[in-house]
């Protein structure tokens, strides 16, 4: 927060006047496509700070994610089709499946460093990818590999997560990236957060003022895993297809930790900003070069975020924060202990 | 199993390995120099094997001989992209960070744009250099059957081993280049010239790429996405062999080869891969200098 | 305190963008045809082949005087990339369908990209037509408003399957064995499935039945295995760049498949893949594809198109080119019947199709009908032979050139 009581009045006021305007929006947006560009950012964002949760305030850029979403998304599905179990429910348990198989992996990647840390995850990601692809059928369980999993229309059915009007959705995505947000800040603030931002500025010292890195890492993953998981269910429920290659696969937990790094990573707010820049810039590059030639708009796309990676190293939270005059101390500010060998 | 096709598919193996381990060397030079991950590293081998390609569609020039053209061309491509684009990066995050984390999305970036820029000027569409010597192939008894082109690219990808390992151990630069990978703030106390340091190697790197890519093509095909199949087998190669190491590289590469080619005997290849995954994720965990790695 | 008044508002004003994208105007005598098809990543070739097939259709039809029953109606494509991601084409529908408003769509190609994006249309009411994709769920779920002209994967299957119960008749010398080797993901494996379960009817052994993970570098283990296993024929389902590795190391392995290799199209309907692979790799191929290669010999109206899509493309008449270009007319048709511009009346129109002559055919089918779920149930593929460096269809026998002289078996390669 903001040092002073003026900027912080400012502070207060503006994400009052957006939070308004984001429960208001659908009332006044012609069209179900611009709803459905807006689910759409507020998906990446909630993804993106669910991302955030580990990789921003470790500090151990994780490009595995996809695979944890995946498992969300694959789990509620497969309980709503064999047991009828609605989604809402299955979210949950594919949350705490997600976070099983998130705390499993991070207990070996945890004990590696920067790079090595993010090709571990990735290739994690990769194994369990490729086998979801390779499997059409588990423990009798149909999971049709490549193929994917379609999930059963029911029409509008609120109870069972699905709905026939875009609204709906983008309400129930808008709350999950409010609670996100509130998690997120909450474990900022709380002694968890604390400890991490020790561990991320230098581990071996964190470690030996007797801080157990490996519990709060772990945790820290815990809670990512469960979050991103559910947003994978989201996923499966609102474009009601899944498959292993675009749900569990590299180029989505890319996109992600884009948006979270362009935005700033170890920030509430940052991950939001990234998504809120990366999505749109993807959607209307798209929209008015997709057609003329090849890859032209993702020339756009890739420039765009070059230029967001050399200008804004710290992310677009940076200058956003110097506008609020905040004098607080971002974790990337503390210097390095370690001396390059 | 039958020993013979046993044997057959370890000699496959090989000589993919080599040229495994071959694309891994650029990668592991930047990532022992710099320790940066260099995600666009399957993008500058696509520009490594467009231009052999164009050089034999627009002039008819031979591949093999197309490389005193692509190695400098690449050179200068990524020479220019590590100075301009990279470097300024690099030196505020070093202050940070040890191993830049920035710089690996900015690579991805650069990947993204040359990607597409490439999809814009070629099109989409797969190509392949027509040969009548890429398709010889060498029989040995009855079965085993060597591409001449393969082992060509094969023996040339040694030899670039062998040649970097000496450019590193015996030249000047060489030197520089070692010491600025151990630790480059005593390397620049010594005088190093660190920032061209860095531009060198990513050129090198870089140029390495333009290389295999003229030895590929007769055997191998073009495209705009022709680079990401090698993107992650790459990574796992240097991990395997050992960041730094340049005959590790070829090792790393050998043994990924092999074991593809041999496990693809009892299982699919699709579950192949996994194993590749699998012996990725134990090496860094139990030996995360790799085979014949630099201390980390 | 001012300035952050004012960078607060442009913060509110960046993040109002998705909110305020203008909308496009309506233009009346103007009919939308949405096309969505990848145009960059995996699968842009054939991306790019169906948008070139669909805009020279609709340049012809403008020419003509667009739509005769909506006073000259001129049709204008509206293009989207799908980037061969599901979402992607989720968001492009909807682009199209809400902001755009299109009539009609035509798309994907991969079947998971068209699966959901099907979706989509069949929600907000708008006829699509498929493109290419042929997986049976696309219309398998009970939707009104797609419809599919080409295949659906099972009929790839089966003829395969019966062009060589066919020619075994025929000739007398019929395979006992069979090898599959497909690519590992959707298209390939469902493929595989398919054969599988239609083998039964056949009586065909099956000896050899694996996936590859696409883009793999080298097929040397893989031939190995095969060649162990000596199947009598190979049933391959391969993407471009890996038909272009196989074919060079079947040929430098000279692996003998005496009923010949099988493919069934992508990689092998693709001009690059001829332009990139020797000729002897290729000799006596069998290539099943939702076209009839040899058309422009057999229907010489279709060269005309053939030389347009040279122009743009640098190579003849495909079946993807085929495919865009077919899907159009099929529309025209439906509008002209229509006579109406309304999206439900277009439904219906398509719904009663029934052509049986005219440039929708160019693909080679006898007549273009709707089941109930949306299936043309006289879609058929052909399957043809490389004879001489040129594909000569030899199934449907109807389809095939007076007096043709196919190979069946294929001679060894040291006969060759």
């Amino acid at each position: 927060m903001p040092a002073n009581r003026e900027s912080r009045s400012v502070l207060i006021g503006a994400g009052a006047i957006v939070c308004a305007c984001f429960l208001l929006a659908p009332i006044g947006i012609r069209g179900e496509y611009y709803l459905h560009v807006l689910a759409n950012i507020l998906f990446f964002a909630y993804m993106a700070c669910a991302w955030n949760i580990v990789s921003g305030y470790t500090g151990q850029l994780s490009l595995g994610h996809s695979a944890l979403g995946g498992i969300g998304g694959y789990v509620s599905t497969l309980l709503f089709i064999y047991l009828g179990l609605s989604p809402w429910l299955g979210m949950l348990v594919g949350g705490f499946t997600a976070m099983l198989v998130g705390v499993a992996i991070g207990f070996p990647c945890f004990r590696l460093r920067g790079p090595y840390f993010t090709l571990t995850t990735i290739a994690f990601a990769e194994i369990l990818r490729i086998w979801v692809e390779n499997t059409d059928e588990f423990m009798g369980l149909e999971l049709r590999g490549a193929q994917g999993l379609l999930v059963p229309l029911k029409g509008n059915a609120p109870l069972l997560f699905q709905f026939d009007s875009k609204v709906s959705y983008y309400y129930v995505i808008l709350v999950m990236l409010l609670m996100v947000a509130a998690v997120t800040w909450w474990m900022e603030q709380s002694r968890m957060g604390f400890y991490l931002k020790a561990i991320r500025a230098d581990q071996d010292a964190a470690e030996a003022l007797g801080i157990n890195s490996t519990r709060y890492l772990l945790s820290a993953m815990a809670l990512s895993s469960f979050l991103t998981a559910m947003g994978g269910s989201f996923y499966a429920q609102y474009f009601r297809y899944i498959n292993p290659e675009r749900n569990m696969g590299l180029d989505f937990s890319i996109e992600v930790a884009l948006m979270g790094i362009v935005g700033g990573q170890g920030t509430v707010i940052g991950p939001i900003l990234g998504a809120f820049l990366l999505t749109p810039a993807g959607e209307i590059s798209r929209s008015l070069l997709g057609g003329k030639l090849m890859g032209l708009h993702l020339v756009i796309y890739g420039l765009v975020l070059v230029l967001a990676v050399m200008f804004l190293p710290k992310g677009l939270i940076e200058p956003i924060g110097r506008l609020f005059g905040s004098r607080r101390r971002r974790p990337t500010e503390a210097p390095a202990v370690r001396t390059a060998s | 199993m039958d020993p013979i096709i046993l044997g057959i598919a370890v000699v496959n193996g090989i000589l993919l390995g080599g040229l495994y381990g071959a694309v891994a060397l650029g990668l592991s030079l930047i990532f022992g120099v710099m320790r940066v991950i260099n995600f666009a590293h399957g993008t500058f081998l696509m520009i490594g094997l467009f231009i052999p390609f164009w050089t034999w569609q627009l002039f008819g020039l031979n591949p093999y001989v197309a490389v005193v053209i692509a190695a400098p061309a690449l050179f200068l491509l990524g020479y220019a992209i590590q100075s301009v684009i990279i470097a300024p990066l690099f030196e505020r995050e070093r202050a940070m960070v040890l191993e830049p984390l920035s710089v690996l999305l900015l690579t991805a970036g650069i990947g993204l744009i040359l990607d597409n820029l490439a999809l814009m000027a070629f099109g989409p569409s797969v190509r392949g250099v027509q040969m009548p010597f890429a398709s010889k192939t060498l029989w040995i008894g009855e079965m085993l059957n060597i591409n001449y082109a393969r082992l060509m690219a094969f023996l040339v990808s040694i030899a670039i081993a062998v040649g970097l390992t000496l450019f590193l151990s015996r030249s000047d630069l060489g030197r520089s280049i070692r010491s600025t990978a151990q630790n480059r703030d005593a390397a620049a106390l010594c005088g190093i010239n660190v920032r061209q340091v860095y531009n060198i190697t990513f050129g090198l790197g870089c140029a390495i790429l333009g290389v295999i890519g003229c030895f590929m093509v007769p055997f191998y095909y073009v495209s705009p996405t022709v680079g990401l199949s090698f993107g992650i087998r790459s990574f796992i190669t240097v991990v395997l062999g050992g960041i730094g190491s340049i005959p590790g590289s070829i090792l790393g590469g050998l043994i990924l080869g092999v074991v593809e080619s041999v496990a693809g005997q009892f299982v699919t290849a699709t579950s192949a891969s996994i194993f590749s995954f699998v012996i990725f994720i134990l090496v860094l965990l139990f030996r995360p200098t790799g085979l014949m790695g630099m201390k980390v | 305190m001012m300035k952050r008044v004012f960078l607060i508002a442009i913060i509110l004003g960046l993040l109002a963008v998705p909110f305020g994208m203008a909308q496009a105007g309506e233009k009346v005598d103007e009919i939308r045809i949405g096309v969505v098809v990848p145009l960059s990543g995996i699968g842009a070739t054939v991306g790019a082949q169906m948008k070139t097939g669909a805009t020279i259709a609709a340049d012809e039809i403008n020419n003509q005087g667009g739509i005769k029953a909506l006073g000259g109606a001129k049709l204008k494509l509206v293009i989207g990339d799908t980037q061969a991601k599901p979402d992607v084409a989720a968001s492009e529908a909807e682009r199209l369908i809400q902001r755009d408003n299109v009539q009609v769509i035509i798309g994907s190609y991969q079947s998971a990209v068209t699966i959901v994006a099907t979706e989509v249309a069949e929600r907000y009411k708008t006829p699509w037509v498929v493109l290419a994709s042929v997986a049976d769920r696309i219309t398998g779920r009970g939707f009104k408003y797609i419809f599919r002209p080409c295949n659906l994967a099972v009929y790839d299957a089966k003829e395969q399957l019966e062009a060589i119960k066919a020619l075994s008749q025929e000739t007398g010398k019929a395979p006992k064995t069979i090898g599959l080797f497909v690519e590992g993901t959707e298209w390939g494996k469902s493929h595989a499935q398919n054969v599988r379960t239609l083998l039964k009817n056949y009586g065909y052994d099956l000896v050899f039945d694996e996936a590859y993970t696409p883009g793999q570098a080298d097929f040397s283990a893989q031939i190995l295995k095969i060649r162990s296993k000596k199947p009598d024929l190979l049933i391959v389902a391969m993407f471009t760049p890996d038909h272009i590795l196989f074919n060079k190391q079947y040929m430098e392995n000279k692996l003998d498949l005496p009923f010949g290799l099988h493919s069934v199209g992508s990689g092998a309907e693709d001009p690059a893949f001829y332009a990139a692979t020797p000729p002897k790799a290729v000799e006596y191929m069998f290539v099943q594809e939702d076209f009839q290669i040899d058309i422009t010999d057999v229907q010489p109206w279709t060269q005309g198109v053939s030389k347009k899509a040279k122009e743009v493309l640098g190579y003849d008449l495909n079946a993807y080119v085929a495919q865009g270009y077919s899907n159009v007319y099929i529309i025209v048709d439906a509008l002209e019947r229509a006579a109406s511009a309304d999206k439900e009346k277009l439904r219906e129109a398509l719904a009663k199709t029934n052509i049986t002559s005219g440039p929708a055919l160019i693909t080679g089918y006898n007549k273009i009908a709707f089941d109930a779920t949306g299936q043309n149930v006289d879609s058929h593929g052909a399957i043809s032979q490389n004879l001489n460096g040129k594909r000569t269809t030899v199934w449907p026998a109807s389809n095939r050139p007076q007096g043709l002289k196919y190979v069946w078996p294929i001679p060894a390669w040291k006969d060759r």
